[in-house]
C-alpha cells in the first residue's frame, strides 16, 4: 500500500516519428493510499495505457512514478509489486486454483504457512474455497476471473490493485455483488484500488474519485459529486449522467446571464471576462423541474413526450430548435401542451471553448 | 434417412480402414514369405497359401558377412540423428519463436514477420538446391559422411518446423498470460519457463511429432550426404533392392521403419483424446 505520484507522465506509441501522436497527454496525479479510484472513458482513451504505465508493463515516454516518494519509472515490472487484472481471465492452466492463488507469493519467496494462510483467506472471499483443489483450467469464465482478482488481492503489501475492465465477463447480479465485495476489501484491508471502465455507474458507485479520460487527455478527477454537479469540460457533461447534460450553444448578454431561445437566465459564473461571446450553457436534467411558484429563471417550453422510467419520469421539451430534457418526479402531473420549467441558476454551468469558466 | 446416413458412415470408414491398412497387411505377409510364395503368382493366407518363414526377418539382424544385412545399426544411427536434431530443433525453434512473437525486431526493412517467413522459406526451396551447398559446406568442415554432419542438415530442415508451429501457437497465447506473470512477480525468463511453457505443451507436441516424422522420412539428404562410414536407416532399406528384390526382407525393414512413426502416432491420440490438446487456452 502506498500513495503513488503520476508527475508528468505522458506516452507516445510511435516516438521516432517527427510528430508522434500521444495515446496519454502529459498529467500529473496523485493517488492517495487507501483509496478507490475509477478511470473512466470511452474506448482508446488512453486508460489501459495509464494503468500499464503504473504497473511498468509500459515505460511512459516522458514524466516520472513515485511510489511513496520513491522514483519507480525505470523499475521493472516485477519489483514493482503491484498487482493488475486484465480485462479477460487470465489463469495459469496447467496448474490448480490453489496454486494459481498461490503463484504471487511463490515469485516472492514467502513461506508455506504464510502462502497457505493467504490463499484460504482470499478464497474465502471470493467464495473459491471449495475449488482450490482443481485444474483452474476447468472452471467457468466467471471463476476464472475470480481466480485472477485472488491473485491481484493475495498480497496484501501490494502498491495497489489495478483493475482493468474486471467485471465485463461476469454476469450482472454477480457483478455486483463483487462490487461491493472489492468496495469491502478496501475498506477492510485499505488496499488502494484503481478500476478501469467504460461504464459510468460502476464508476460512480465503486469509485471515492473518478478520473475522466478523453482522446488521451485527463480532462477531469474529482468526486462523482463534483463530475455531477460541476462537469468541467462539456465532454464531462455529455459523458456522465444519463440522459446527458442539457448543452445549448448561446451568448453572454450580460455580467451574468445567458439568452435561450429569447429568454434571459441568470447563472452564478461571472460572464464579464469573457474574450469570446460564444459560449455553452449547461444544466443537468435532475436540476430542471416544472416551475410551481418560481418567478425567475423560467423557460418556456412545448412538451414533446413524457417516458416513464420507473423511478422517474424525463420530460422531453422543444423550445424552437432546442430540445431540453428534464427528469422530474413520477407523481408530477405534466400538462401536456405549454409548461415552464425552473432553472435553478446554483445549477448552471457555463463553458467557453468548451471549458468550465 | 438416419439409417442411410449410419449405413454410408460405416461403410466409407470401413472402407478407408481397409484402404489404410491393406499395404501394413500385405508389408506383413509378404516378409513371411520365400523366393518361392512370392514368385510362384499372388498368395495371401499364410499356412493355407504359402508357408511362413521368419527368413525375411532374420536377415535383417545377421551381420553381412553372414549373409545378413543388418539393419541394427542404421536404424540406431536414424533414431539418434532424427531425435537429436529434432531436440535441437525444438528447444531452438520455441526460443525463437517465443522473442518472434513477443518482441519486436527491425533491421532495415526486415521485420518480424519477415524473420518468421524467412525460416518458413527454407522449406519452400525443392531439397534438391541445398544438396550442393550442403555437401561443400560439410566437405569443408569434414563433417561429411558423419553423424554430426547429418545433425547438423536435420536441425537446418527441421528448425523452421518448429519455428513455424510455435510461432503460430505462441501468437494465440494471449499476451497478459507474460504480462500477469511479470506482475506477479516472475523475471522474463520465470514467465517463459513457468507461465508461458507449460501452457504451450500442446504445441510442443506437434511441433516435436512433426520434427520427427520430417526426420525419420527423410532419404535425399542422407543418401547424398553420407557414404560408407555412416547409413541411415531409409539409405541403407533402398540399398536391399538388388538385381533380385528380396521383397520379404524389403518388407519387414519397412514394417519395422514405421514402428517408430506408428508409436509415436499413438502416444500424441492418447494426448489428445484425454483432451489435453485442447481447449489448454481459454
Amino acid at each position: 500500500m502506498s500513495k503513488i505520484d503520476l508527475n508528468n507522465i505522458s506516452h507516445t506509441y510511435n516516438p521516432k516519428d517527427t510528430e508522434p501522436t500521444y495515446a496519454l497527454n502529459p498529467f500529473s496525479m496523485t493517488w492517495e493510499n487507501g483509496k478507490r479510484y475509477a478511470i473512466l472513458g470511452p474506448s482508446g482513451c488512453g486508460k489501459t495505457t495509464m494503468l500499464n504505465i503504473v504497473s511498468g508493463l509500459v515505460r511512459p515516454s516522458a514524466g516520472s512514478i513515485l511510489f511513496d516518494d520513491k522514483d519507480v519509472t525505470d523499475l521493472k515490472t516485477e519489483d514493482r509489486n503491484i498487482a493488475q487484472v486484465f480485462q479477460f481471465p487470465v489463469i495459469y492452466n496447467t496448474m490448480t486454483v490453489f496454486e494459481n492463488l498461490a503463484f504471487p507469493l511463490l515469485c516472492r519467496d514467502f513461506e508455506k504457512e504464510k502462502i497457505n494462510e493467504r490463499v484460504n483467506s482470499v478464497a474465502e472471499t471470493l467464495n473459491l474455497q471449495s475449488f482450490l483443489k482443481s485444474p483452474a483450467r476447468k472452471l467457468t469464465a466467471d471463476q476464472k476471473q475470480l481466480i485472477s482478482l485472488g491473485r491481484g488481492l493475495v498480497r496484501e503489501d501490494v502498491a495497489a490493485v489495478l483493475m482493468d475492465e474486471p467485471l465485463t465477463v461476469i454476469d450482472p447480479d454477480l457483478k455486483f455483488r463483487l462490487r461491493r465485495k472489492l468496495k469491502e476489501i478496501n475498506e477492510e484491508f485499505k488496499t488502494t484500488l484503481v478500476y478501469v471502465t467504460h461504464d459510468q455507474n460502476e464508476a460512480m458507485t465503486f469509485a471515492d474519485n473518478i478520473i475522466v479520460m478523453s482522446d488521451g487527455e485527463v480532462v477531469q478527477a474529482g468526486t462523482p459529486k463534483e463530475l455531477f454537479e460541476r462537469p468541467n469540460t462539456t465532454f464531462v457533461g455529455y459523458f456522465i449522467g444519463s440522459p446527458a447534460m442539457n448543452l445549448f450553444e448561446t451568448e453572454a448578454s450580460s455580467n451574468d446571464c445567458v439568452k435561450i431561445n429569447g429568454t434571459l437566465i441568470k447563472t452564478n459564473t461571472n460572464l464579464s471576462k469573457l474574450k469570446n461571446k460564444k459560449i455553452k450553457f449547461g444544466i443537468r436534467s435532475e436540476f430542471i423541474n416544472l416551475a410551481v411558484d418560481q418567478k425567475d429563471n423560467l423557460l418556456s417550453v412545448e412538451v414533446d413526450k413524457v417516458e416513464d422510467l420507473g423511478n422517474y419520469k424525463l420530460l422531453t421539451a422543444k423550445m424552437g430548435e432546442l430540445t431540453i430534457k428534464s427528469k422530474i418526479n413520477r407523481e408530477t402531473v405534466v400538462p401536456s401542451s405549454n409548461v415552464k420549467l425552473h432553472i435553478p441558476a446554483d445549477k448552471c454551468c457555463v463553458y467557453e471553448n468548451e471549458i468550465l469558466i | 434417412m438416419g439409417k442411410l446416413y449410419k449405413f454410408l458412415k460405416y461403410f466409407f470408414i470401413t472402407f478407408w480402414a481397409v484402404f489404410v491398412v491393406a499395404p501394413f497387411l500385405w508389408a506383413l505377409t509378404t516378409s513371411f514369405k520365400d523366393f518361392n510364395s512370392v514368385n510362384g503368382g499372388a498368395t495371401y493366407i499364410p499356412w493355407v497359401d504359402f508357408e511362413p518363414k521368419l527368413e525375411g526377418w532374420r536377415v535383417l539382424i545377421k551381420s553381412p558377412a553372414n549373409g545378413g544385412v543388418d539393419i541394427i545399426e542404421p536404424y540406431f544411427n536414424s533414431l539418434f540423428v532424427t531425435c537429436t536434431a529434432s531436440l535441437i530443433s525444438i528447444v531452438l525453434g520455441t526460443l525463437s519463436a517465443y522473442a518472434l512473437s513477443r518482441f519486436t525486431f527491425k533491421a532495415g526493412f526486415v521485420k518480424n514477420n519477415d524473420i518468421t517467413f524467412f525460416f518458413i522459406s527454407q522449406r519452400i526451396m525443392p531439397p534438391i538446391v541445398l544438396s550442393i551447398p550442403f555437401f561443400l559446406f560439410l566437405g569443408a568442415i569434414n563433417l561429411l559422411d558423419s553423424l554430426i554432419g547429418l545433425i547438423v542438415v536435420y536441425i537446418v530442415l527441421l528448425m523452421p518446423i518448429a519455428v513455424w508451429i510455435m510461432v503460430d501457437f505462441f501468437n494465440k497465447v494471449p499476451r497478459e498470460i507474460d504480462e500477469t506473470a511479470l506482475i506477479d512477480g516472475c523475471n522474463p525468463y520465470q514467465a517463459f519457463f513457468k507461465v508461458v511453457l507449460p501452457n504451450s505443451i500442446p504445441g510442443l507436441i506437434v511441433a516435436g511429432m512433426f520434427c520427427i516424422i520430417f526426420g525419420w522420412i527423410d532419404f535425399f539428404f542422407a543418401f547424398i550426404l553420407t557414404f560408407t562410414e555412416v547409413q541411415l536407416l531409409p539409405v541403407k532399406i533402398v540399398a536391399l533392392n538388388s538385381s533380385i528384390t528380396p521383397w520379404w526382407s524389403l518388407s519387414a525393414s519397412a514394417l519395422v521403419s514405421v514402428a517408430p512413426l506408428i508409436i509415436v502416432a499413438f502416444i500424441v491420440e492418447r494426448y489428445l483424446s484425454k483432451g489435453n490438446l485442447s481447449g489448454a487456452i481459454k
